[in-house]
């Protein structure tokens, strides 16, 4: 489904992404580990080109995202993304931010989509906050409401750039409990976190960047088991 | 007692002269309308060009096409900013127009081409005040670059926007003052005329008395607009 051909990103002189390469298929769950600074955030921007790489290229559903001529608009309506800083948007209700790509982009009327984000607001459980602003909310709230405006969408992929990383520690488990449930309906997802337990609990494979590079990769057993390179053991031993 | 008395006789006398005598009440609301006429064109026009050039310099930073545009855009900021809104005015009247003999047109065009500068700095800076992550979120949704500007980062713009764009309204408001210096008879003007024909003072203080009240509007007008624009806000 996503095809990462030595992928370069670097931003002035300072090199971010040294070459990366993988291949994700549909239904995988992949969550990329790593320290701070290791690259994984560009490297999950760049799959929906946030970021646009400097080298390399990038095939979403036989299209390479990269060339010039790919409707990305288009692309990236099939690609949900989810940011640590939540970014609703405060001007708009919370039913509003979840219509209005629906909506503006003409995929669904009004109607469809008010109807659709009641019932996934009613899957998480904030039914009673249609009508409210992002400000009133909670962090854990505002992050699951990110997470069905990314849904509303009906994407094929959903990415995640530290999505419990800027939240309370009481409120990470709400925001991990629908990311687990999303999981476990097939959703194909691509996971930039800290949360180790996450990571062996819900990952088809765990993914060790590095200096911008992927040192290792491996299913959560045998990455949190057997870890062969180096630098994650020496990582793991200090996160673990 | 009696010079109270005296002064308050003149008081009433003067105001007599100078607006019911030979009608000139007449004059100032002729002067009024052509100020607040060319005030709101020259706001209208000033508000389109800034937003225009807000958006160039915006899109410029991240697209090296525009560059040329760009650089048209900081010129006109500079040159307008640079030098007096009179030179601007009277080297429009009486240079690039100077087939129009009819001033109100002309400043309304200048005024409004003058205004544009400020407005256009004054959204850039309301634009850039919309965390990243704003268009980040709706370009990630699918949305095309403009509709993500209009969508959502002007409407939040607006809020960080309005105080300083209102101060600029007021300014414009109360510098159409010299557009007497091309002969059209705004507020200024009409007063100053009648000073001249009666040598009272009292027609300057009437002046200034209508343009306090068109600002207090303004400002109310500003006020209620925050007010309306901050829902959304309350944490």
């Amino acid at each position: 489904m996503i095809t990462v051909k030595n992928l370069q990103k670097s931003f002035g002189g300072n090199n971010v992404l040294k070459g990366i390469d993988i291949t994700i298929q549909k239904g995988e769950k992949v969550v990329v580990v790593g320290p701070s600074g290791s690259g994984k955030s560009t490297f999950l921007r760049c799959l929906n080109l946030l970021e646009v790489p400097t080298g390399g290229e990038v095939w979403f559903e036989g299209q390479n995202i990269t060339d010039p001529k790919t409707d990305i608009n288009k692309l990236r309506q099939k690609m949900g993304m989810v940011f640590q800083q939540f970014n609703l948007f405060p001007h708009l209700s919370v039913m509003e931010n979840i219509t209005l790509a629906p909506v503006k982009l003409k995929l669904q009327t009004q109607a469809q989509a008010d109807e659709q984000a009641q019932r996934l607001l009613a899957r998480i459980g904030l039914s009673d906050k249609a009508h409210t602003y992002p400000n009133q909310l909670s962090g854990g709230q505002k992050q699951r409401i990110a997470i069905v405006r990314a849904l509303a969408m009906n994407p094929d992929v959903m990415l995640f750039d530290e999505p419990t990383s800027a939240l309370d520690p009481e409120m990470v488990g709400e925001v991990l409990e629908v990311m687990k449930e999303l999981a476990h309906e097939g959703m194909t997802m691509v996971v930039v976190t800290h949360e180790m337990g996450f990571a062996r609990e819900v990952a088809t494979r765990v993914l060790f960047m590095d200096n911008g590079q992927i040192l290792e990769e491996a299913p959560p057993e045998r990455f949190f088991g057997a870890p062969k390179n180096d630098r994650l053991k020496e990582f793991l031993s200090k996160v673990l | 007692m009696d010079q109270l008395y005296m002064i308050f006789d003149k008081f009433l006398k003067d105001f007599y002269t100078v607006v019911v005598e030979n009608n000139r009440w007449q004059m100032y609301l002729t002067g009024l309308g052509n100020t607040i006429c060319i005030a709101l064109v020259a706001v209208f026009i000033g508000t389109m060009i800034g937003l225009i050039v807000a958006i160039i310099k915006y899109y410029a930073v991240n697209n090296k096409k525009l560059w040329l545009l760009d650089k048209l855009c900081d010129l006109y900021i500079t040159v307008i900013r640079g030098t007096p809104t009179l030179i601007q005015i009277l080297i429009m009247y009486t240079v690039i127009l100077s087939s129009v003999k009819n001033g109100v047109p002309v400043a309304m065009l200048a005024f409004g081409i003058n205004s544009g500068a400020y407005v256009a700095e004054i959204i850039r800076a309301g634009i850039l005040s919309v965390d990243k992550g704003q268009s980040e979120a709706g370009r990630s949704l699918g949305l095309n670059s403009n509709m993500t500007m209009t969508l959502i980062i002007l409407p939040q713009a607006v809020k960080n926007i309005l105080p300083a764009l209102f101060n600029e309204f007021i300014v414009l408001l109360k510098e159409t003052s010299v557009a007497g210096y091309i002969a059209v008879q705004e507020l200024t003007k009409s007063a100053d005329l009648i000073r001249g024909r009666t040598f009272i003072g009292l027609p300057l203080f009437i002046s200034a008395g209508l343009y306090l009240i068109m600002v207090v509007g303004m400002t109310a007008l500003q006020k209620r607009l925050e007010r309306r624009l901050a829902k959304g806000d309350n944490r």
